[in-house]
């Protein structure tokens, strides 16, 4: 990245570490017992020969610090380098035998809740392979049994446990919320439906909980899409609607292994042929390789389709036609999630072209691209560490920057708000959208007929 | 299946045509059929923002300003979670409940019909509503709503006040299982799955104590010993004992009263069902990483789905015991450790004869519908069916199905198909 | 003295390899028997076409994007480990005693060559010590321990080039050659050195993960 295009007036590093109450009140119930007998039980009982072949196998070589977005934004600190985090926390947890000092793991929860966004892009820079993110979720599951989870990423799992959403959206908003969608969207499409609990639709559409919750107009787009598009689709009236998982990010894998059964559970209840999810990563990767995988699903037991590539197919099969294409110019950030984590950038940039008349590529891209530094739990830590992540996230906004364009597509919703915060911060001027949002803006209003 | 005896299983066929309905109505929901095949029906638009039922051919007296949630009943009407004047109450083929609600959900009824519940929501108040009468304690939300075959109604409350984000309140504990609309006197971290025995009176549940303890409470008393996870326990042994699959060191078990019961450990073991008759207990379990398989009685199946099984129904005498599967991409059934070959896009609810000889269920393959009996796939495609009904005799089917725009209620001799 | 001299020239150079390469299969076994017992899950993963991928990927001199943009430290690298094995392998003096013994012999090193890539070996090692003090980023990761297995390395080299030109001490040189060759030789599966044959086992399986279930590459 030239000077040029580098950020001026923002602090260039980070200076104060924060910490928040729940952390905080945490660290003052530890006893040293507790402390000691957690480490070791996780690092003993609930590893194996993956995680001793990364500790004993890392050369110490430094080069997966070329590739984390946290150790570029930070005038290359080697304290932010991914093996950097790892001998803050998991070396040192292992030398001294899980004796380790509250000042310690505070500075371990800091770590691995917010400078880290287990985006996997060192896991492409490391020789070797080692996953690093792995490492990382290790630390975070050691602090989720001593309790001491940031604040606002622990009531998203608290909620997650007791009805299955992340945002405390009781069982009637959520009803009551798609069918006001529903009747609004009438006003464009007059016998649209979100057909609820159809058993037999071929498709079961699902979102996260912050679109019923601040968001509802992107469950409108959808409906207005799905019926365009003329799809045999459904949505359910019960918990296990919210795709999301939270768990996944704070150790909590019980949880998250409950909010996967739920999910796939109220899909072969509908008995649909295929999930479609709305544009988010981490539900995508929760689905589709982590939750899954805890109760013992290896793969989803439904095929999992990002709204991403469920795009791609209702475009190229003509399902849904574009009247005129968008005229801003737009760049495309790839989500980790569904490109490193599902190779569809490809995809992206396809739906990207068929959509808006000028597309400006980012760099890097596909796999390489940085990730949005909102993502894997970081932005859910909340308000507290709101200003260290703008500093961590100035190698992005510089990647950004560079790119000139008007809009700026993430069809994440994670990225999305992280990046209308960095936009927002380093006055980037870039307008934020999902796909969906450009689709909706540019589709054709009429319902697809076989043959048309 | 005894009610199955007065359905009339001498006429060959009855038809209703549907496609008219069409242009009656703006638009025409999906179909539902009555168990004994006699009526269709389906939610129906008259024109903006008024709603009916069309039952056969004939609007219920009433329209509604939104309808949602139509389910066919035992006794062969209808019922609707309807809403006029922003309140929602239930109707049944028309005839509503007097009370009314800001809003209704979860509609269940059980197996002889005698009882509906609905969860509900009265000035941002939640309970449960039986049979049109509301529980007596509402609560600041609930989940997790249950219906006894007695009648019973049981849900997950929330019985202390919590700011947003407080998770020192979280902690201590806002979560009760109230039994017919009154909370047990115990809170917990997190509870899930209830199950009433089989009189009603008594309730069994998963309980999170603290953010890594887990155990099984029976009404108001959590099991001494605590484990990593637990699923859904329930009642068995004339509702003696409680058994429920929990996780210790890492895998799964099946425990009895606090007591490990099955000796073997399982990669996943959940969706319990016990034979009545028998007393034999069977679950949906993995033994090996991916690989799916049924668990009886601790022993498993000779046979594995690579993808999912998500249902798991004895026959009434318990001989057969039928599992609904994925497997290398298609959905299929077994029964008593056969896989069939159905390689369906879906199958839907299977239909066992109480002693178990027929086995009966609809698929979906390529967009078109089809009744599977015994392994043998009906060649004919429909465009909709409805889960098909054997007769106490086991001599014929009822099938109900939808062509062409015509239901056609079809009664098919079993000599014909095996 | 000159029994202890007799077994490290003899004997002992036979148990430093059979240490070696026994050490090694050792390893190796206990990892897949801990796979099997612990982690399973791994083979549902697996396969070897996604491996032999992302193995071969990085091998490719400047094809991964790491390799790219750390274009002097890669090539060294890449030159430090195909001499690690090219020089012992085919120096002359080392096919002597093997021929010695088992009367087999293979194509050598002209002397002279190999003298250079001895060097070329040594002079690796000393840059891989000042990036160790220098980049800040490595500095950051590095311990005693680190220098310590450049210079286990980095001593066979040494002392070998030593006793070649026999500017002093010859036969202690000789000696020394010997027994810091076998040290290496037997550290290798109980130290970090053990990526010789674990680092394609953990490469293989994020190859796997990113290309069988990713469908994404890891280059």
């Amino acid at each position: 990245m030239s000077n040029d295009m580098e950020i001026k007036d923002k602090p260039s590093v980070v200076k104060e570490k924060n910490t928040d109450e729940a952390v905080e009140a945490g660290l003052a119930k530890l006893t040293p017992e507790r402390i000691k007998n957690t480490i070791n039980q996780v690092l003993q009982k609930e590893t194996g020969p993956r995680f001793k072949a990364y500790v004993e196998t890392c050369m110490h070589c430094g080069l997966c610090a070329e590739a984390c977005l946290y150790f570029l934004s930070n005038d290359r600190d080697p304290s932010y380098s991914p093996a950097g985090k790892v001998k803050q926390t998991i070396w040192e947890m292992l030398d001294k035998k899980g004796e380790v000092s509250i000042e310690f793991l505070r500075r371990a929860v800091h770590i691995a809740h917010t400078e880290c966004n287990v985006c996997k892009r060192c896991s492409m820079y490391c020789p070797f392979g080692i996953d690093i993110a792995y490492l990382m979720l290790m630390v975070r599951r050691i602090c989720h049994k001593l309790e001491i989870t940031p604040l606002y990423i622990q009531d998203t799992v608290n909620s997650h446990s007791a009805t299955m959403n992340q945002m405390w959206v009781k069982e009637d908003e959520w009803i009551d919320t798609l069918q006001w969608q529903e009747e609004d969207a009438r006003e464009e499409f007059e016998d649209l439906r979100i057909p609820l609990d159809k058993e037999g639709a071929d498709i079961m559409y699902s979102v996260i909980a912050p679109e019923p919750k601040f968001q509802a107009g992107l469950l409108y787009q959808a409906a207005t899409i799905m019926h365009a598009a003329g799809i045999s689709w459904t949505m359910p009236s019960s918990p296990g609607w919210d795709n999301s998982n939270m768990a996944m990010f704070t150790g909590d894998n019980e949880i998250s292994g409950r909010i996967a059964r739920a999910f796939y559970e109220t899909a072969a209840r509908l008995k649909v042929k295929k999930i479609v999810m709305g544009e988010c990563g981490h539900a995508f990767r929760s689905t589709y390789d982590v939750g899954n995988r805890w109760i013992g699903w290896a793969m989803p037991p439904f095929e999992v389709v990002h709204a991403l590539e469920f795009y791609h197919e209702l475009l190229t099969s003509g399902r849904i036609t574009i009247a005129e294409k968008f005229k801003k110019t737009v760049t495309l950030h790839d989500p980790c999630n569904v490109s490193r984590g599902r190779g569809l950038h490809d995809m992206a940039r396809e739906v990207t072209n068929m959509l808006c008349e000028s597309f400006i590529d980012m760099t890097p891209n596909r796999e390489h691209n940085f990730c949005c530094g909102a993502g894997g739990g970081v932005i859910n830590c909340g308000p507290p560490y709101k200003g260290e992540r703008m500093i961590n996230n100035k190698f992005k906004a510089e990647q950004l920057k560079a790119t000139g364009a008007e809009v700026l597509i993430a069809p994440c919703h994670n990225c999305h708000s992280g990046l209308e915060d960095i936009v927002h911060h380093y006055d980037l001027n870039m307008e934020v959208k999902f796909l969906g949002d450009i689709i909706y803006e540019t589709m054709e209003k009429k319902i697809y007929k076989p043959g048309d | 299946m005894e009610e199955n005896k007065s359905f009339d299983w001498s006429t060959d066929l009855k038809e209703v045509p549907v496609r008219e309905w069409e242009d009656r109505f703006t638009w025409v929901e999906e179909p539902y059929v009555s168990p004994d095949g006699e009526t269709i029906a389906s939610i129906v638009n008259v024109e903006e923002g008024v709603f009916t039922v069309c039952e056969n051919g004939e609007t219920w007296d009433k329209e509604y300003d939104k309808a949602w949630n139509l389910r066919p009943l035992p006794d062969g009407k209808f019922a609707a979670c309807v809403s006029s004047d922003e309140e929602w109450t239930l109707s049944i083929s028309g005839n509503e409940w007097e009370n009314w609600f800001d809003f209704i959900w979860n509609l269940q009824v059980n197996q002889d019909g005698s009882s509906l519940s609905l969860a509900v929501q009265k000035d941002m108040e939640y309970g449960m509503a039986v049979n049109d009468k509301p529980w007596d304690q509402m609560y600041e939300n609930i989940n997790e709503m249950v219906l006894s075959d007695t009648g019973s109604s049981a849900a997950v409350v929330q019985v202390t006040s919590m700011v947003q984000a407080d998770i020192e309140v979280f902690k201590n504990g806002i979560f009760s299982c109230a039994v017919n609309g009154k909370a047990i006197d115990k809170k917990f971290l997190n509870i899930w799955d209830i199950s009433f025995d089989s009189a009603g009176k008594n309730v069994a549940y998963g309980v999170r104590l603290d953010r890594t303890k887990y155990s099984i409470a029976v009404n108001d008393t959590a099991w001494d010993k605590q484990f990593q996870s637990v699923w859904k326990p329930l009642f068995i042994s004339g509702d003696e004992s409680v058994i429920a699959p929990v996780k210790e060191g890492g895998k799964w078990m099946l425990y009895k009263d606090g007591q490990p019961f099955w000796n073997k450990r399982y990669n996943q073991i959940w969706h319990l069902v016990v034979s009545q008759k028998t007393g034999n207990i069977a679950a949906i379990a993995s033994d090996k990483f991916g690989k799916w398989t049924i668990a009886e009685n601790d022993v498993t199946w000779n046979m594995a789905a690579d993808q999912m099984i998500s249902d798991l129904v004895y026959s009434k005498d318990g001989s057969t015991l039928v599992a609904v599967l994925k497997d290398k991409g298609f959905w299929t059934l077994a029964v008593n450790q056969k896989k069939w070959n159905l390689g369906a896009d879906k199958v839907f609810t299977p239909c066992v004869s109480s002693d178990g000889n027929i086995v009966s269920v609809v698929i979906e393959r390529q967009g078109q519908y089809f009744l599977v009996v015994n392994n043998i796939v009906i060649p004919n495609g429909y465009d909709f069916m409805a889960t098909p009904v054997i007769s106490p005799d086991n001599t014929k089917i009822l099938q109900k199905a939808v062509k062409d725009g015509v239901y056609q209620r079809l009664i098919l001799s079993m000599d014909k198909i095996l | 003295m000159n029994a202890f001299i007799d077994f490290i020239m003899g004997p002992m150079v036979w148990i430093a390899f059979l240490i070696f390469i026994l050490g090694l299969i050792f390893k190796l076994v206990i990892i897949i028997k801990d796979v099997n017992d612990r982690e399973s899950y791994i083979y549902s993963y697996l396969t070897l076409k996604h491996s032999l991928r992302s193995i071969f990927a990085w091998l490719i001199p400047f094809f991964p994007q790491s390799t790219k943009q750390s274009p002097v430290f890669y090539s060294i690298s890449y030159i430090f480990h195909l001499l690690l094995f090219i020089v012992p392998i085919f120096l002359m003096s080392h096919i002597v005693l093997v021929n010695e013994a088992f009367q087999v012999s293979w194509v050598a090193l002209d002397d002279g060559l190999a003298d250079i890539l001895t060097l070329v070996v040594i002079i690796a090692l000393v840059f891989f010590a000042i990036r160790r003090y220098t980049v800040p980023e490595v500095k950051y990761l590095t311990s005693y321990k680190d220098y310590i297995l450049i210079l286990i390395i980095a001593l066979p080299f040494i002392t070998g080039f030593l006793a070649y030109h026999q500017f002093f001490l010859y036969k202690a040189m000789v000696i020394a050659h010997v027994i810091s060759g076998e040290i290496m030789l037997i550290l290798i599966p109980f130290s970090r050195f053990s990526h010789m044959i674990v680092a394609p086992l953990t490469r293989a399986y994020m190859g796997s993960e990113f290309g069988n279930v990713r469908h994404a590459k890891d280059w």
